[in-house]
């Protein structure tokens, strides 16, 4: 039985980031029917940032916000010169292989200032040791820190979505964009600020689980932001509940499969779901069938 | 008259004959010996390729400050980069093999490349010394038992013996064991090799044996599967990395049982992730590198890495006392080229198959790691005497690692 | 002057320059260094490797982000049932390719069902999921230790019919076998097949309608392009004897996009200079390693924005898609249209077609009957419902009630290009046409479903299948002749004005041979002259015997041509009839005009 929690715990702790970072690709897939390919590398780069500045000497608060900072110039310029201009040409997906260029050059940079090696990653929210006693079961205080954090994101984004003009706008641009730039909806602006969302959710995922981890290193992330994708896909592209829903479904049955079937299949089982889910029902659990008006 | 013709006649001679001789000495003094290697010196690998290149370069100078070998300097001929990419290594070492001017190999850093193109090397006949692949294959490719390659020398700690040591250890003191490791050739036939030794040395005792990916951030999945086991201590083959992340999984989960690392692991970027929970952490390292106090030849080389790059991060963070690793990372590439430098001094030559002899003859050589010994039958050189068990404790402030009994 | 992209296109591309250089490699090979023959095998699978991702992601628009997988497919295939099942060399290669061609087959299996960002991703997932259980499963792959001691000319044990071959003859066996391969694909770009490639990529929707099958076309092109990689896959294992999982990972796959990517996508030539620049830099520039990713990067990250043609469209002149052999054979004799057999059943009949979007009615209750040799004109205010009816008719849309019966067959509900399939065309409101293409390829598209010749035949660049593309390539001259736009023919749509386009999309429709043509709004935007080209083609239709529902608004150009009209007002017929009749009803009159109230157009 306290194998079964530590299991689940684990799971839905590593799940709410896989959520979060499925948020912050839906955000723009939403806005633009486009998806940053180097997300992971954002992840990192927050990551490193932050690590960097601790290890100089900067106050953990600072340093993390000198990274978010960063994130959000980086993000702009991800939209502005590799993604908008994608879009404009014709057929299909060249926004993929930009984005993706772009999550590449990351990791070479950081590479080349930072060292190819992993670098240590500070404890920012409580240590490896803190933890709580539950039922006579030991709770990693990182742990539930991580998942209460992740929820309370999810839960501040879907007030800040159905509650306020920007959410209406940016649901609004969503469903049309001609039409809301047309009824005076400031299109560019929303889908600027939707890379800069998913941009922000993205550090901050990447500094919750490198705080878990322990360290990071420039090809860290990568792994994260597909399995990121399949907690999108999962719940359905189109639904915030669902992304982390889909994330904890996800995380949960990484770990049960791990700890009761096999540590090896663990990694492929995520995989596995993903093509499962896109050949069985690819709308996901939660979305909608889309139609095309020709 | 007929004197003095004769005698300006050889005397003539005698000139001309000693001059030729003085000349071709000349000529000779200024060919160099070169050797040639590739290796990962970019990339997420290049702490390995550039600390070996950097113990070959530390002793070139040494060899070459002394009068050369053969009186002929020796130096670098090639040296390419390969990122430890199979692929690359295999267009880096063929182009390497057709530059006939090159007369001494070393082996690619890691198991993949190393594997890739051992077998080209082979069919070539070039001495050649491994500074760090640990599979035990690159040198006996029918395993520890039979004949080695003819021309390959192992200066790692092979996989089998490092196994071999842990799982004595493991089996002395423990019945019930938990076993991980990352799933590459290192950690698989690391594991392989331990789980063999354990059986062999208790066959009642528990093996429970998981893998993981590098650069994983959580490993409780397999952790879970070893405390069901009721694991009485946990081993782990892999890299420092890694290491860390697990030893803070274990913490989270409260795994206080005792906790093992193999060479890989007892590194720097473990102290660096794990930080103040690395202490209490054990494994098995080379030995004589950190010695206190270090024999002559030892010294010799820290003296002389410490003058060019100081304590750095392969140095570790004692800066009295090298971390053991340093032996498997620098020591390595400067115990062969010494060793190799050796052999061509017997040898009296360059050529291959003299040489091949002169290092299957090796004896009593003294190097940074151990006292090299070689014979036609054996190409690996540590032992398990080499090695010993060291735990990371914290002395003024830092975590160094310090020799134990287990 | 000629431009030096033409010089250099022509010089690249002439069969005598490309008997030479393959002659000079493969005679040469014996003079070089052991270094220079392996790194110019290395060259000879990269180009493999490059074109299969080019045939993929450049010609049928598919982004594969795991093509390391499929080659690693082929390499591990290849090299296990070699060493393990002792199977020989030439079996095993094969088998290679079509293991290959199997997991791409499969990797694209929802095709039909997801959207291409998916399918992008299903390949990523594919490529990493490779990589896991080459590593897991040890038994057969060697695990993560790999395969080592695989037959191949680096261990000397590598022998074809008894003879063992060394790294030369090897070299020359892979250089025969890329220049085939190339060949084979060159010739497959080059007919129907590497155009419906092309098309699906450029405009599905029209593609649909020329009854072009998308999700089967996209799963050819997985097919064929992965059962290349595999192709490669098995020569590598077999020239370097070790194979691990860190060969065939997402690095790699990244290698072979970023090759396609700088090559110039749609380009084969391109991926040849790529190929090149990519295996010798990382060689010769030891000091780019360091700065690899940062440069690999870069180049994925812009490349496609600032030279979206890459080398190719910087170099050469672009790639086309028609054989230059059946068009020397086509000649002048052809027949824009012939005319079609009379059947009795010959009827279109629509019946009480209802389509809703939600709570929006757009065609109500709609019943009509298109007959051979006579030209009905649909009519109605903006946003009647003309367009939607099409669509419906058409297949795009599958009626919420109704039944459409075409040649006595239910069609109600079938997918759009099986009704094109049937003979039943249409054309948009808004061109649906290949702007990358020229008029006479686009034309061509238009022939699609009247090929009977097969895909390996075009491969192969039979007679058979010559002479068919050489007969449909007579038929187009004719109609280009006819749509008065001969003189533009091999000019790239996208450099025509608007009126040429229009032209084109009905002239499309002709080479379809169809059985009954529904022409959405067709004049709109044209001159008086085009106009008149325009009515010559829709006459010579009606002449032909073919069924016509024209959409217009263009009164005149409509007066002339038509022999009935069916107006349509917020989805319901409200007259049917000739259109002295309509001029005087009332509720045209009303639906038009408004009554006293200000009313406008329903939606």
């Amino acid at each position: 039985m306290e194998d079964f929690l530590t299991l689940l715990l684990a799971g839905v702790s590593v799940g709410a980031v896989y959520g979060l970072i499925a948020i912050g690709l839906n955000l723009t897939f939403w806005t633009t029917r486009t998806m940053n390919f180097g997300q992971g590398s954002v992840m990192m780069l927050c990551a490193m940032l932050t690590a960097n500045l601790i290890a100089r000497g900067w106050m953990q608060g600072l340093a993390i916000l000198a990274a978010l900072a960063v994130i959000v110039v980086l993000m702009v310029f991800t939209e502005m010169y590799t993604v908008r201009p994608a879009l404009k040409i014709e057929g299909s997906m060249g926004w993929a292989v930009s984005t993706l260029g772009v999550g590449i050059i990351l990791q070479g940079c950081a590479a080349l200032w930072f060292g190819s090696q992993a670098v240590a990653f500070p404890d920012v929210i409580f240590s490896a040791v803190d933890d709580v006693v539950i039922f006579g079961v030991h709770v990693s205080l990182q742990y539930i820190a991580v998942v209460v954090l992740a929820l309370a994101l999810v839960v501040v984004f879907e007030l800040l979505v159905r509650g306020t003009v920007w959410g209406r706008a940016m649901r609004a641009v969503a469903m049309d964009q001609d039409f809301a730039a047309v009824i005076g909806i400031p299109v560019r602006a929303i889908v600027l600020g939707s890379y800069i969302a998913s941009g922000l959710l993205a550090g901050i995922s990447g500094i919750l689980v490198a705080q878990i981890g322990g360290t990071v290193d420039p090809a860290f992330g990568f792994d994260l932001v597909i399995f990121g994708f399949v907690a999108a896909v999962l719940g359905g592209m189109g639904s915030t509940p669902g992304a982390l829903a889909g994330g904890i479904v996800a995380g949960v049955l990484q770990q049960m499969v791990g700890g009761y079937i096999s540590s090896a299949a663990q990694h492929g089982m995520a995989f596995a779901l993903l093509i499962l889910i896109l050949v069985v029902r690819p709308q996901g659990l939660f979305g909608q069938r889309e139609i095309n008006k020709v | 008259m007929t004197l003095k013709r004769r005698e300006l006649l050889s005397f003539t001679g005698a000139a001309a004959a000693g001059g030729t001789l003085g000349f071709a000495r000349r000529a000779r003094a200024a060919d160099p010996i070169k050797v040639g290697f590739t290796t990962a010196l970019t990339g997420p690998f290049n702490e390995f390729g550039e600390g070996y290149k950097r113990g070959i370069e530390i002793a070139i100078e040494k060899i070459n400050k002394a009068g050369g070998v053969l009186g002929r300097p020796i130096e670098i001929g090639v040296m390419l980069d390969d990122q430890l990419i199979p692929d690359r290594s295999v267009q880096n070492m063929r182009r390497i093999l057709d530059d006939k001017s090159i007369v001494g190999l070393f082996c690619p850093s890691g198991s993949g490349p190393t594997l890739a193109v051992i077998d080209m090397i082979a069919a070539d006949g070039r001495p050649t010394m491994n500074p760090q692949a640990q599979t035990p294959t690159v040198i006996y490719p029918n395993g520890p038992g039979g004949k080695p390659r003819p021309n390959v020398y192992t200066f790692s700690i092979q996989n089998d013996i490092e196994a071999n040591f842990m799982a004595a250890l493991l089996a002395k003191k423990f019945t019930r064991i938990g076993l991980l490791n990352e799933s590459t050739g290192y950690g698989k036939t690391g594991s392989e090799l331990i789980k063999a030794g354990i059986a062999a040395a208790n066959k009642d005792a528990v093996v429970t044996n998981e893998s993981y990916n590098q650069k994983d951030q959580d490993m409780t999945a397999q952790l879970v599967r070893v405390q069901r086991a009721r694991s009485e201590a946990l081993m782990v083959v892999g890299l420092g990395a890694d290491m860390a992340v697990i030893r803070k999984n274990m913490t989270r989960m409260n795994m206080t049982i005792p906790f093992f690392t193999s060479a890989g692991g007892l590194s720097p970027p473990y102290v660096e992730g794990a930080g103040d929970l690395a202490a209490g952490t054990k494994g098995s390292q080379f030995k004589k590198i950190s010695t206190v106090p270090p024999a002559p030849e030892t010294k010799e080389f820290l003296d002389a890495y410490k003058a060019k790059y100081g304590a750095d991060r392969l140095w570790g963070t004692d800066p009295e006392v090298p971390t053991p690793s340093m032996g498997g990372t620098v020591a390595t590439g400067y115990d062969g080229m010494l060793v190799m430098a050796d052999a061509f001094r017997r040898a009296g030559t360059t050529d291959a198959a003299a040489v091949i002899k002169a290092m299957d003859a090796t004896k009593g050589f003294p190097g940074c790691n151990c006292t090299y010994e070689f014979t036609p039958e054996k190409h690996h050189a540590i032992k398990i005497g080499d090695l010993t068990t060291y735990e990371f404790v914290k002395k003024d402030g830092r975590m160094t690692l310090v020799p134990t009994a287990i | 002057m000629i431009a030096p992209r033409t010089v250099l296109t022509r010089l690249l591309t002439h069969p005598a320059f490309i008997l030479a250089a393959i002659a000079a490699l493969f005679f040469g090979c014996s003079w070089l260094s052991g270094g220079t023959v392996q790194i110019l095998t290395f060259l000879m699978l990269n180009i493999l490797l490059a074109q299969s991702m080019n045939l993929l992601t450049g010609i049928a628009g598919q982004i594969s982000l795991g093509h390391a997988g499929f080659y690693g497919m082929g390499a591990y295939a290849s090299g296990i049932l070699m060493k393990t099942a002792g199977l020989p060399f030439v079996v095993s290669i094969p088998l290679a390719a079509a293991i290959g061609a199997l997991s791409g087959y499969l990797v694209s299996f929802p095709a039909g069902r997801v959207r291409e960002f998916y399918l992008a991703m299903m390949t990523l997932a594919f490529g990493l999921i490779f990589r896991e259980v080459v590593r897991e499963w040890d038994g057969l792959t060697g695990g993560a230790v790999g395969l080592s001691n695989v037959p191949s000319t680096t261990l000397k044990n590598l022998s074809v019919f008894g003879v063992t071959l060394d790294a030369i003859d090897y070299f020359r066996i892979v250089v025969i076998v890329t220049a085939i391969v190339m060949w084979l694909v060159h010739n497959f770009i080059q007919s129907r097949h590497g155009r419906a490639f092309y098309a699906v990529h450029a405009s599905e929707v029209a593609a649909g309608c020329l009854g072009i099958p998308r999700a089967g076309t996209k799963r050819q092109a997985y097919t064929i392009g992965a059962g290349m990689a595999g192709l490669a896959g098995g020569l590598y294992a077999h020239m370097i004897g070790y194979l691990g999982p860190e060969s065939f990972d997402l690095a790699r796959s990244i290698e072979v996009l970023v090759t396609t990517v700088v090559g110039g996508l749609g380009s084969m030539a391109g991926q040849i200079l790529s190929a090149i620049v990519f295996t010798f830099l990382p060689e010769k520039l030891q000091v780019f390693a360091q700065y690899q990713f940062i440069v690999y990067g870069a180049i994925l990250a812009f490349t496609l924005i600032l030279l979206p043609r890459g080398l190719a469209g910087l170099l050469l002149l672009p790639p086309r898609f028609i054989k230059p052999a059946s068009l020397r054979r086509a000649g002048t004799a052809g027949v824009a249209i012939r005319p079609v057999d009379s059947d009795r059943n010959a009827a279109l009949v629509v019946e009480g077609v209802t389509m809703r979007f939600g709570g929006l009615t757009a065609v109500d209750d709609v019943s009509l009957e298109l007959h051979p040799g006579r030209i009905t004109a649909l009519i109605g205010p903006n946003g009647s419902g003309k367009s939607t009816l099409v669509n419906v008719v058409s297949g795009i849309y599958q009626p919420t009630a109704g039944d459409i019966r075409f040649f006595g067959e239910s069609i109600a509900g079938l997918p759009d290009h099986r009704i094109a399939g049937k003979g039943l065309l249409r054309t948009f409101q808004d061109p649906r046409l290949v702007p990358r293409f020229t008029v006479r390829e686009n034309l061509l598209l238009g022939a699609h479903r009247r090929y009977r010749t097969s895909g390996l035949a075009a491969a192969l660049s039979l007679p058979s299948a010559v002479r068919e593309e050489a007969a449909f390539l007579a038929s187009v001259d004719a109609v280009t002749r006819m749509a008065g736009i001969a003189d533009v023919a091999d000019r790239p749509l996208e450099s025509l004005p608007y009126g040429y386009r229009r032209l084109v999309e009905v002239g499309r429709a002709l080479l379809a041979e169809p059985r009954a043509a529904l022409l959405d709004e067709p004049a709109a935007g044209l001159s008086e002259a085009e106009m008149a080209l325009l009515a010559r083609m829709i006459r010579a239709m009606k002449d032909a015997g073919l069924m016509v529902l024209l959409i217009e608004h263009h009164m005149d150009f409509v007066a002339e041509l038509v022999d009935d009209v069916v107006v349509l007002d917020s989805g319901r017929i409200i007259y049917h009839g000739d259109i002295e009749g309509m001029r005087k009803s009332p509720a045209v009159i009303e639906a038009y005009l408004g009554t006293s109230e200000t009313e406008g157009a329903h939606a």
